[in-house]
């Protein structure tokens, strides 16, 4: 057990000091203006000024594109970039997916894709969700048909996030509707200047923009076929338990151990602002953090945010996004209606840190697998509870609509 | 805490820590069956147990090497309240060691003996862990002969003529009320007798918040062993989310709560000067998650689980008790806010320069 602030050696320092200075000199407002503007949650100009440093993959050796840092280079990169808030989304399903296409991509496109992965001018982004079927992948009816060398794709996919600004999609298709559920499935990594992709924006009242994309009659070369045919469900579980965050940590104490953090930090950036706006004497000249129930509330926030930072795994995710929305609700609870003002605003509060925490925390519970996913795995895989058979859990179920 | 702060996140537990845990959970397992808690019942002691809890070391494990104490921290300390929170032991032992450890503190040779009787047991301590101006219902003080608190100058050791009333409550606490003005009043010479009471009710806090932990976890087996089996229309109730579903909710809690326990007691062994009400944000965190936990767990056994009959009702119970013993919750969700707003400024300028 070890909870100790760590001790910079001359080269972590250095690091340290290259990312502060990164932060400053491309986190712009003209990247936050641009970032409210389009809810991309990326920005090309930094994320290839990331990859000259071989900060897209970090821990890979230079003559890879990478930095070759450490586990604790890794760390110091993931926090400074948190606390200048970097556009991450792009850069998280890249690196998402890079496992699986260093492990599953045919020779004659591994490469050349994963040199420009290093360098950033190839981002992925995820092809899961299907507008009938929310969180259940496997349940995926977008067609995969073999046609000589080629696959031709036909069907449509709902929440594919960075979609407009990615290279690639890593693709879940059905293969073989005749198989059961889970092993009829292939996935591809498509390019998304194919012809027949039609890339539609949607926008979250968080302001984050997604998008449904539908794949009509599009044509791949075989040679975008990750793993064998059929055997999708493979090549998807290494991401997929990674965004569950489930598998071995590393003792050493770099990793996160919630997998809720990403959402307290977001509740962190609003709670200071709220504090700012606690320890502000008003006209009267008094200030809010004077009445006893508004610093109470503030620490029961502050509590509630200690406990999401270190609730480990599946439960870490419940809590993190839960007490995103508690939290969302209770600052804005606490500001009133000024607090409402937009972010963006000059008169928005604190930045519209608050009021955007409350549009926001709204995803935390669904993307990357619905809160009750979650207590789905918490139910059978912790507590050892009876699993309930549904009628689609292990087969295809089309006729429903 | 900063989550910007560059810090090591490493909640493994040691093999020597991992010993201990074992160790006492085989102890409680064996020695505090519910059949015991009830026996102890409404006074919530059983000499016998206590006991046994000296003969292990419990009593002496925390205590410094200079007082005969094997020197072990609270983060010990905390994996022995687990346990004991997880079997309801009715023993006194978390308020005993952070007494004796405050008395050791205080480094006044006039208490050495008190401290060796409490380390072998002979003596049981009980701590008041408000400041102990008038009249104040101590959590342990019916079995407890000597109770350690501040009076607001300094450190006093308060010893009843005889066994002090029993107040019955509904956690089978063995409270009782002291008064200083009718009992032998012992001044302790320390040298900042209010920071060492300070001290000694984060300890109880981190500690607390473990055996909350522990016993919420204690309830939640009870409840997963009866949805397990119980059926309704047919269907095993475990398999409906409606149950399974508030049953990850206690896990969740818990995982949390013990994680958020031992982070208080790793603060307080090795930088006690970080975030003065951590430990008080742990106990506000636990007793949440014990209230929250002990509630479902006995409601998904439905109205068996609200009888007296149900072990669930011994867990549901003494949430509440163990939780409030070191005053309101809503005491340590101000302090922890106050601290927010103290640590405010140092943040602002340690992230923008």
């Amino acid at each position: 057990m070890d909870f100790s602030r760590i001790e910079l050696d001359a080269e972590h320092q250095r690091l340290l000091d290259d990312v502060r200075a990164f932060a400053a000199e491309h986190l712009t407002p003209e990247v936050f203006a641009h970032e409210l503007e389009t809810g991309d949650n990326f920005n090309e100009k930094v994320h290839l000024a990331m990859g000259e440093r071989g900060w897209i993959m970090p821990h890979w050796p230079k003559e890879r594109g990478g930095a070759g840092l450490d586990r604790l280079g890794v760390r110091i990169l993931d926090v400074e970039l948190g606390r200048a808030r970097l556009p991450h989304v792009t850069l998280g399903t890249t690196r998402l997916v890079v496992r699986a296409v260093e492990k599953f991509a045919s020779d004659a496109i591994r490469d050349d894709i994963l040199a420009g992965v290093a360098k950033g001018t190839v981002r992925f982004c995820l092809g899961y969700t299907e507008p009938h079927g929310g969180s259940d992948i496997a349940g995926a009816r977008t067609r995969a048909v073999k046609d000589g060398s080629e696959w031709v794709i036909n069907g449509s996919k709902m929440f594919t996030t960075g979609a407009h600004n990615c290279q690639y999609t890593f693709l879940i298709t059905r293969s073989d509707p005749t198989l059961p559920k889970h092993k009829g499935l292939s996935m591809f990594l498509v390019p998304l200047d194919s012809p027949g992709i039609e890339i539609r924006g949607i926008r979250a009242f968080s302001g984050e923009r997604t998008n449904m994309v539908f794949y009509d009659d599009v044509r791949l070369d075989e040679k975008y076929l990750l793993g064998e045919p059929n055997g999708g469900w493979a090549v998807l579980r290494g991401p997929l338990d990674e965004e569950h965050s489930i598998g071995d940590g590393n003792p050493d104490g770099l990793d996160e151990v919630s997998i809720g953090w990403m959402f307290a930090r977001e509740i962190d950036d609003a709670l200071q602002s709220v504090i700012e706006w606690a320890t502000t004497p008003r006209a009267d000249g008094s200030r809010p953090a004077d009445d006893p129930a508004v610093v109470e509330r503030l620490g029961r926030v502050q509590i509630e945010l200690e406990a999401a930072l270190v609730t480990p795994g599946p439960s870490g995710r419940v809590k993190g996004g839960e007490t995103t929305v508690w939290v969302g609700a209770e600052l804005l609870d606490l500001l009133g209606i000024e607090g409402l003002v937009s972010q963006g605003r000059p008169g928005a509060l604190g930045g519209g840190q608050a009021e955007f925490l409350h549009r926001y925390a709204q995803g935390t519970v669904t993307y990357g697998g619905t809160v009750e996913v979650f207590r789905t795995i918490i139910a059978q895989h912790e507590l050892g509870l009876p699993r309930m058979e549904y009628p689609g859990s292990k087969l295809l179920v089309t006729s429903a609509s | 805490m900063d989550p910007h702060e560059l810090r090591r996140l490493d909640f493994t537990l040691s093999e020597d820590h991992q010993a201990v845990r074992e160790a006492f959970a085989d102890f409680f397992r064996k020695e505090s069956p519910t059949t015991l808690v009830r026996a102890a019942q409404p006074l919530g002691f059983d000499a016998e147990l206590w006991r046994k809890t000296v003969d292990v070391g419990a009593t002496a494990m925390a205590l410094p090497e200079e007082h005969d104490g094997d020197g072990a921290g609270i983060l010990e300390l905390s994996l022995v309240a687990e346990e004991l929170g997880r079997s309801l032991a009715p023993v006194p032992l978390i308020e005993h060691v952070v007494a004796s450890r405050l008395l050791a503190a205080t480094g006044d040779p006039a208490v050495a003996d008190l401290i060796a009787e409490a380390a072998a047991g002979e003596r049981i301590l009980g701590i008041a862990l408000r400041p102990l101006a008038g009249r104040q219902l101590v959590s342990t003080a019916a079995v407890a002969e000597t109770v350690v608190g501040f009076d607001g100058e300094g450190v006093v050791v308060v010893t009843a003529p005889g066994a002090r009333p029993h107040e019955v409550n509904q956690s089978s606490l063995p409270a009782a009320w002291v008064d200083p003005a009718a009992e032998s009043v012992q001044r302790v010479s320390s040298p900042d007798a209010a920071a060492l009471h300070a001290r000694a009710q984060k300890e109880w806090k981190a500690v607390t918040a473990a055996a909350l932990a522990g016993m919420t976890e204690g309830a939640l087996a009870l409840g997963i062993e009866f949805v397990r089996t119980r059926e309704t229309m047919g269907v095993v109730i475990g398999k409906l989310q409606g149950v399974s579903f508030q049953l990850a909710d206690v896990r969740i809690g818990i995982v949390g709560a013990r994680n958020y326990a031992r982070r208080a007691a790793w603060l307080l062994d090795n930088e006690p000067e970080t975030e003065p009400h951590f430990a008080a944000g742990a106990l506000a965190y636990a007793a949440k998650v014990a209230t929250e936990g002990v509630q479902i767990s006995a409601h998904v056994q439905g109205g068996l689980g609200f009888t007296v009959e149900a072990d669930a009702s011994l867990y549901f119970l003494r949430a509440k008790g163990w939780s409030l013993a070191g005053g309101p919750i809503a005491d340590d969700a101000r302090a922890v806010g106050e601290s927010l707003l103290a640590s405010r400024a140092g943040r602002l300028a340690g992230t923008r320069a």
